[in-house]
């Protein structure tokens, strides 16, 4: 009797803890009593409860713990590729639209290069792009204090559940030498175990003292018996805006990066700060620099509208964010703590930068550098000077063992600003003009006229080309402002080609003539006319001309953005495909887990019913044998 | 067999009718919004495109106005030029009638005043403003009035050449004023050219001077007119050539009005939903959705202990 009310106490254990998370099912494992030797026979003396068990399996268990890991690992890794999406939206409103914006208020200004008021919206859409990049650069930075947040939340979890842990192995320690395993600590410490899972990826093996050990994926133990380590979170080495995750064991750091975590959303977390927050600030800053750069480089070739007309350049319109270069924390340093050796970075080409970050150490060769590219990990040999992807790498005072994280690009977008207020700064104007002499008989024409120096080489000067034969051989002199000749030369024209033939150059100017000249035409390259600079729009037709030129990869600006966003959907794209499927292997685990380990309340109730029999049928029996013993008693006693 | 943890069934079918529900909001979403394409991540290859093509359309529209200022500078010069025409044959008929040998010096002279306020007229049509600040003949760019009034005749102050409209292809902001009025090519005299303000001022000079022959005024005539016919063929031909380039304008435009059309195509193409498909689709999540909650209800109703009395 006692018996099966240890199975209904334990089918009511069962129902109650039915959605418990983590609890085993548990059963009474009965056994019948040793029979007793009477009168030359045994004779069964009823049932035993030999143990009461859970119903429990290790590798399911686990199972389910690391999928989960992997899942959760996953869900927070995509938690973040959706906010780093929001910050590239296509689209009305988007980078990309306020680039087409700001080039069709160019081209507006082109029309009427002396309306100021067309002059004024050209800056406004300068501004608003400007102001654009500044707002998806803080809403990097965001995700960046989010990413840190989290972090520091997990860890503080997961130093409660690894002190709990350590706690339960001793309680369990201690109770297992009872003889009978403590069912519910046991579930107890699994379910923690499952939780800490989530949030970083660990392995466990169990003692035969009861106790599991508890260790990070690179095998560094967390819990080791009742003990726990502590996990930290600071900056990381390499760039202080980081966070970076180190396990304390007494006083011994270990540092945890993400490609040895292995799993848990701490791991999702540290991947994306580190690979997918970097692409994102890099393909915005390589983006603004690439326009930036241009819009700056076409606006010093052109004339403003400042007074002395003709006389003053064009100002730079925007303002970019610098090169980054992040002395590693363990470099030599000064007392005061300043860093010894420096890196210091030069964009010599924003057409060839690429969207990365790059880790600068001593090569093995004396004064040579490995310059590693971190997106692509591709990585080159340099000494301090070269030119690599559009950049110069200047390095000085290099002390032995320094490292550095160089950024050409990373804060280009985020620190960008439009310099001008001024409509008349905008340099629409070009220095120069080309005009075909009015005597002339061919029917060559000036198809366009591209500044390549300004300040011109010799300024006030004019260039007069004259055709001498009808195979577009011509002489060039260059006059002063007084036509005394100061210069000149011979040259061909080619059609379609330029003049001059590059790398030859006569006054700072290319000129593209269309038609054919004859023997005796001139074309003359004459600084613009002071009167002229008002209605000159030979500069904003070069400035708008830039939403054509190949900027990135051989691109347009316009094929930039769309790949700046289709990169950043294919990394949402391809976080949600890796979250779905290890969500649903997380998922499938832990049914089977379940499967094992779960209540089903119609067996519970199954069982209720199958104990309450047995218990009312013992009690039969102890009724009947009552009944005997009274008969027999009654029988004797007359 | 295996066994179903109760609290696991729940749970997988909470998990379930919560992921149908939300297939059926993204699919509310959609076609609210009418776009399939809400976020890059949504088919980033179709994200990149409709992003180009959103630039093609703005860039159609700045091309477009950029046309639309060409083809307003070309619209006034044509008529500018008509006017002039205009001028010069009125300044033919009263050349033609000063050589009337009836005439005394008075009379020729009134003719003189009469061309001298028309070939005035003439100055002010060939320094017309385009309505922008700029001149219609400055050319490449001019120190005021393009053609001024200067000792020994008009001259012109501006840049030759013209300049161009960011429409992509050559269209031009202005006429080249020396080209229009001052270097009309002399068919009888090659390289020469003629100026028709020269040929006018010198008329004018003649009939307003007294006592001139009557073989001097019929060789002022002749030489008057020779000179008005040059410059009057001159013109028609710079007319023609602004009609010409309108008629371009005009081709220019339907051309950027298609490649727009193009590009807004190809947006929709790449972002919008198709709204049957949509429809439909939305249609069966909903019947699916409207399945498992009715599942649910009826399956997780069930219990043994319902049973058990």
């Amino acid at each position: 009797m006692a018996a099966q009310f240890a199975g209904l106490q334990t089918t009511g254990h069962n129902i109650a803890n039915a959605n418990v998370a983590g609890y085993s099912r548990q059963q009474v494992d009965l056994a019948t009593s040793r029979g007793q030797w009477q009168l030359g026979h045994f004779y069964g003396s009823g049932v035993d409860v030999a143990a009461v068990s859970r119903s429990h399996d290790d590798f399911l268990t686990s199972e389910s713990s690391s999928a989960g890991s992997l899942a959760a690992m996953d869900s927070a890794r995509l938690d973040q590729l959706k906010g780093l999406e929001n910050v590239f939206p296509p689209g009305e409103g988007g980078m990309g639209d306020l680039t087409s914006q700001f080039f069709k208020a160019l081209s507006d200004v082109s029309n009427h290069p002396g309306d100021l008021p067309s002059r004024r919206v050209a800056l406004a859409r300068a501004g608003d792009l400007a102001a654009r990049f500044g707002v998806a650069g803080n809403a990097l930075d965001q995700l960046q204090i989010g990413v840190s947040t989290s972090l520091k939340a997990t860890v503080t979890e997961v130093n409660g559940l690894a002190q709990g842990i350590a706690g339960l192995n001793k309680q369990i320690a201690a109770l297992k030498s009872l003889g009978q395993p403590p069912n519910d600590l046991m579930d107890q410490r699994d379910e923690m175990i499952a939780k800490l899972s989530q949030k970083i990826r660990v392995s466990r093996v169990d003692a035969s003292d009861g106790t599991t050990t508890v260790s990070v994926s690179n095998g560094q133990p967390l819990v080791l018996g009742s003990v726990a380590a502590s996990l930290q979170v600071g900056q990381d080495p390499r760039d202080s805006t980081r966070s970076a995750l180190t396990m304390m064991n007494g006083p011994v750091a270990t540092a945890l990066d993400e490609n040895t975590l292995g799993g848990g959303s701490v791991a999702g977390l540290l991947q994306f700060q580190n690979q997918d927050l970097v692409l994102g600030r890099n393909l915005m800053g390589r983006l603004a620099t690439a326009v930036g750069m241009a819009i700056n480089d076409q606006q010093a070739h052109g004339l403003s509208l400042q007074e002395p007309l003709g006389q003053v350049g064009g100002s730079p319109l925007f303002l970019l964010g610098q090169p980054q270069s992040l002395p590693h924390a363990a470099n030599a340093r000064d007392g005061a703590g300043a860093p010894l050796g420096s890196v210091s970075m030069t964009i010599t080409d924003p057409t060839a930068l690429q969207a990365s970050d790059y880790e600068l150490k001593a090569a093995p060769a004396a004064g040579t550098w490995q310059l590693t590219r971190l997106s692509d990990g591709k990585v080159s040999t340099i000494t301090s000077g070269d030119v690599i992807d559009g950049v110069q790498i200047d390095i000085a005072n290099p002390q032995p063992g320094d490292r550095f994280l160089l950024q050409p690009v990373g804060r280009a977008g985020h620190d960008m600003k439009a310099l001008l207020s001024d409509p008349r700064d905008l340099a629409a104007a070009a220095p120069l003009v080309a005009t075909t002499a009015v005597g002339n008989i061919g029917t060559a024409a000036v198809a366009g006229l591209l500044v390549t120096a300004l300040p011109l080489p010799t300024p006030n000067a004019t260039v007069q080309i004259a055709f001498i034969d009808e195979t577009g051989g011509y002489s060039w002199t260059l006059l002063d402002s007084s036509n005394a000749v100061i210069g000149g030369g011979n040259g061909i024209w080619q059609a379609g080609q330029p003049i001059p033939t590059p790398p030859q150059d006569f006054n700072g100017f290319s000129l593209q003539l269309s038609g054919v000249p004859r023997s005796g035409d001139v074309v003359n390259v004459a600084p613009v006319a002071a009167a002229g600079v008002v209605t000159n729009n030979g500069n904003a037709l070069a400035l708008v001309g830039l939403r054509d030129a190949s900027l990135l990869d051989g691109g347009n600006i316009t094929d930039g953005w769309a790949q700046a966003i289709a990169d950043v959907g294919v990394k949402v794209q391809s976080g949600k495909t890796a979250w779905s499927i290890s969500s649903g292997v997380a998922d499938q685990a832990e049914q089977s887990r379940s499967a094992q380990s779960g209540v089903n309340l119609d067996e519970e109730a199954g069982r209720l019913i199958q104990y309450q029999q047995g218990y009312q049928a013992a009690a039969k029996v102890l009724s009947v044998a009552q009944a005997v013993f009274d008969t027999l008693l009654q029988t004797t006693g007359h | 067999m295996l066994r179903i943890s109760s609290s696991s069934a729940f749970d997988t079918s909470v998990a379930n009718l919560q992921r149908r529900q939300q297939a059926l909001s993204e699919a509310q979403i959609q076609l609210t919004s009418g776009k399939r394409v809400l976020r890059p991540s949504d088919d980033p290859a179709a994200a990149a495109q409709a992003e180009r093509a959103l630039a093609k359309m703005t860039r159609s529209d700045s091309q477009q106005r950029a046309l639309d200022t060409a083809h307003s500078v070309m619209q006034l010069s044509e008529s500018a030029l008509g006017d002039a025409g205009g001028i010069l044959q009125q300044a033919r008929d009263l050349l033609v009638s000063a050589g009337n040998g009836s005439y005394g010096d008075a009379a020729r002279k009134s003719i003189g005043d009469n061309l001298r306020s028309l070939r005035n007229d003439l100055l002010t049509v060939a320094n017309r403003g385009d309505g922008n600040g700029r001149y219609l003949f400055g050319g490449q760019g001019s120190d005021g009035e393009p053609l001024k009034d200067a000792p020994g005749g008009v001259v012109y102050s501006g840049t030759s050449g013209a300049m161009n409209a960011a429409t992509g292809e050559a269209m031009p902001l202005s006429m080249d004023g020396g080209a229009v009025w001052l270097q009309a090519a002399d068919p009888a005299n090659p390289g020469a050219v003629v100026s028709v303000f020269d040929a006018l001022d010198r008329a004018i000079g003649e009939l307003t001077t007294a006592g001139r022959t009557g073989a001097q005024v019929a060789q002022t005539v002749t030489q008057g007119l020779t000179g008005i016919d040059i410059a009057a063929s001159n013109l028609s031909g710079w007319r023609a050539a602004a009609g010409e380039t309108l008629n371009r304008a005009d081709s220019v435009g339907s051309r950027l009005s298609q490649a727009k059309l193009d590009a807004q195509t190809q947006r929709s193409d790449a972002e919008d939903l198709d709204m049957v498909q949509a429809v439909s689709d939305f249609q069966a999540k909903q019947t699916g959705y409207d399945a498992a909650l009715k599942t649910y209800s009826l399956v997780q109703r069930m219990s043994l202990f319902d049973f058990i009395k």
